[in-house]
């Protein structure tokens, strides 16, 4: 039951909109790291779809829903937080919040990995289709194309962080830099109340677990 | 004859921003050809659209009697080759001399045909020295000349190149004008040699190399005329974001005969001028 | 009073035995622009990134003699791939311009009035509101310049800053880089657009592999050791391939004077 309430209130999280990037002087600009709450709730449950498989091989049909629901809960909250929180308004509130922002970056850049690594498999494939590599043909073939994309995006990768790192020096991304917040995303009294709420509940969730 | 590429009526979008309208045009095989414009001005745009990476939301892109839409990338590459403005994402392999190999490999063609073309290739743009190299190491100048060598390896019927010269030193940039140069005047298999298409802001080089000059102004063809003549128009170049590069201006200041838009051609008519003159 | 000094310096990159750069001395003043001209590798970016305190503090590698800095204000480089210097933290051109300065923790309006006074020098108004990921390569280079500017460096260094900017941008930028000096901003900058210095740079360097190989104002753009070298003028290489006689002239108008002398 408990299980059940959780996810449905995981679920219903993951339907509401990402936070919207306001800055301080662009009003109406649609951001491009939220996406509509939508498509993350759709991405969250088929991420999790493959968990369903295998509990219903190993379990029977009461465990499988009531394991299931949970992981659908954790993937699904997860899935959540990387596709709606944008990784720009994340440096912003933990630099509101008091934290140095080379460290906020790298929590930001960790979130921001994928997005960016998929942007750079995609350049990296369309030069080589303009080189005559083929991504079509049997399994072989796929497999083939594949490696040949892998070496060159982690050679690359490496290759350009030795430049950004440059790059990011010169702009003063440094450890112990307290930058300035720029537009703070509003965190109002209420949302301070849920989060105090929430870690409450886990504390005692936690407590009445292991009493 | 089939034209090397043609576009007809051609549009294209991002999203709801059109960034070409109603582009037409036609390249004759083994011409040179300049395309320019301010930034912005939708000339990579056009590129993806050649070799097939987007696809016109209007109009037709042919690649000889190819539809681009017809033929994927992959496919068009037998006929197109290209290099992007940010070149460092062109360069996959180990050593250079097995990147400019990745082309004409992947394309299937026989070992000994490859190391025939990796040679040539290397050879036009005098990377030899570089070969076993990592593209990687190299300075971001010789990595653009790098993807420019792996492109000249499919020794396609076009060559489209985004912005090959951008940071080039002159002997670099010269490097590349003579490459080029023996590329399309080169008789190959199909009679003429490779037709080019050249994005560039280097308006020096493009004298150099190139003979006509598309312009592209906020997505659309504003002009197709001879580089000589509208090099000589200075105030529409202005209008167009361009600026009469040097040789040019020394032309028209000196009132040069001929009006010469290359160096080598305003020297020698500068030696003749002062020579039946008094000694300047 | 800005004023940034190398003394004798050679640097090594990690791993590697040639200098990179030898027996380097150089003096730039708050005010000056100073331009770095010679062939691919012979130096000058290196110089830059030893000036801008990012080598060998960030790259590695070995450094001998001495590099001295004073100013009131950051030292920042403008580095020549514009698409490995965006921050990835920003949704919009505006923010990602205003990325530089909120590291240095400027007053919230502060950092609007350098960010909005950045964007209109390099002509970006109609472009704050776009996602920076997705622009032209102009463009981008463009942002990449006005997120520096927007740090009031007090010592801009500049790495083939217009390489891909259309000519009437790259005059543009040009000009601007003589309005800082005049606001004081000590400018070393390392071109291949070698016709675009004679207006703006008060000295040249040459290098050549990683040594200076000869120091002077503009005019030496159209000395004879400097245009064999390929490193000359347009208008001083034609004149010197035409057979005219030394002194050659270093720009139209000055050859339009000969010429008219004649
Ligand atoms: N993915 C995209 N989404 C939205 N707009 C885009 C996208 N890619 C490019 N644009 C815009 O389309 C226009 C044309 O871009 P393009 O890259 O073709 O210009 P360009 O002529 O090559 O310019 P440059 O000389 O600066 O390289 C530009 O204004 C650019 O900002
Ligand atoms: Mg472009």
């Amino acid at each position: 039951m408990g299980g059940l309430a959780t996810a449905v209130v995981a679920l219903a999280l993951t339907l509401t909109p990402g936070a919207s990037p306001g800055s301080t002087n662009t009003v109406t600009a649609v951001s491009p790291g939220s996406r509509p709450g939508l498509v993350v709730f759709r991405t969250a449950l088929l991420t999790a779809a493959p968990f369903w498989l295998f509990l219903l091989l190993l379990h029977d049909l009461p465990t499988t829903i009531a394991i299931g629901l949970r992981v659908t809960t954790m993937v699904a909250s997860f899935v959540w937080v990387v596709g709606a929180l944008p990784p720009p308004r994340l440096v912003e509130a933990m630099v509101a919040a008091g934290w140095s922002a080379s460290v906020a970056y790298v929590f930001a850049a960790t979130l921001a990995a994928a997005p960016v690594l998929r942007a750079r498999a995609r350049r990296i494939a369309d030069a080589q289709r303009c080189r005559g590599l083929s991504a079509r043909g049997g399994l072989a073939h796929r497999l083939r194309a594949l490696w040949a994309l892998a070496l060159p995006l982690i050679l690359s990768s490496l290759h350009e962080v030795d430049e950004r790192a440059l790059a990011l020096e010169t702009r003063r991304l440094v450890p112990g830099a307290r930058r300035t917040s720029l537009s703070p995303p509003p965190d109002r009294g209420a949302e301070r109340l849920a989060r105090w709420g929430l870690v409450a509940a886990c504390a005692a969730a936690l407590g009445w677990r292991l009493r | 004859m089939t034209a090397a590429l043609r576009l007809d009526g051609v549009s294209f979008s991002y999203g709801v921003v059109q960034v070409l309208a109603d582009v037409s045009l036609v390249l004759a095989p083994g011409e040179r050809v300049a395309l320019l414009g301010r930034n912005g001005a939708g000339k990579s745009t056009l590129v993806r659209l050649v070799t097939g990476l987007a696809r016109p939301a209007a109009g037709t892109v042919w690649v000889g009697d190819w539809d681009t839409r017809d033929h994927s990338p992959d496919v068009l590459a037998r006929r197109v080759g290209s290099v992007f403005q940010h070149a460092d994402q062109q360069l996959f392999a180990r050593t250079l001399e097995d990147d400019v190999a990745f082309g004409p490999r992947a394309l299937g063609f026989e070992r000994s045909d490859v190391a025939g073309r990796v040679a040539r290739a290397l050879d036009a743009l005098e990377l030899g020295a570089q070969a076993r190299e990592h593209p990687y190491d190299l300075p971001p100048a010789l990595r653009k000349l790098a993807a420019l060598a792996g492109a000249l390896a499919l020794e396609p019927a076009l060559l489209v190149l985004d912005e090959p010269t951008a940071g080039l030193d002159r002997a670099l940039r010269a490097r590349v004008t003579r490459a080029l140069l023996e590329r399309a005047g080169r008789a190959g298999a199909g009679g003429g040699g490779a037709a080019l298409l050249v994005i560039t802001h280097d308006l020096t080089f493009a004298a150099e190399l190139l003979d006509r000059a598309l312009v592209l102004d906020r997505g659309r063809l504003a002009c197709d005329e001879s580089l000589a003549g509208l090099l000589g128009a200075a105030a529409r170049l202005e209008t167009l974001g361009l600026l009469r590069p040097p040789v040019a201006e020394l032309s028209t200041a000196l009132d040069l005969p001929g009006r010469p838009i290359r160096a080598a051609d305003a020297a020698r008519v500068l030696a003749r001028v002062a020579g039946g003159r008094a000694d300047p | 009073m800005t004023r940034l000094i190398l003394e004798r310096v050679t640097f090594r990159y990690p791993a590697t035995e040639a200098p990179a750069l030898e027996d380097v001395s150089l003096e730039v003043k708050g005010g000056e622009v100073v331009a770095l001209v010679g062939s691919v590798g012979a130096g000058a970016s290196t110089l830059l990134l030893v000036a801008g305190d990012l080598a060998p503090r960030v790259v590695g590698g070995r450094l001998e003699g001495r590099v001295s800095f004073d100013g009131d204000g950051p030292r920042a480089i403008v580095l020549p791939t514009p698409w490995t210097q965006l921050s990835g933290m920003a949704f919009t051109v505006w923010d990602e311009v205003a990325f530089g300065p909120a590291n240095l923790g400027l007053p919230r309006d502060e950092i609007s009035r350098q960010v909005d006074q950045a964007v209109v020098r390099l002509d970006l108004e109609a472009l704050t509101s776009r996602d920076p990921t997705t622009l032209s390569g102009g463009e981008l280079q463009r942002v990449i310049v006005a997120g520096i500017l927007a740090m009031r460096p007090a010592l801009l260094l500049l790495d083939e800053p217009t390489a891909e900017l259309d000519p009437v941008g790259a005059r543009t930028l040009w000009k601007l880089v003589r309005t800082l000096a005049g606001e004081g901003t000590a400018i070393v900058v390392a071109t291949s657009e070698l016709d675009a210095l004679p207006a703006i740079t008060d000295r040249v360097v040459w290098l050549e592999r990683g040594r200076v190989a000869a120091t002077g104002p503009a005019a030496l753009l159209a000395s004879d050791a400097l245009v064999v070298a390929n490193m000359g003028t347009t208008v001083a290489a034609v004149w010197r391939a035409a057979g005219l006689p030394a002194p050659y002239p270093l720009t139209v108008a000055h050859a339009a004077q000969r010429w008219e002398r004649r």
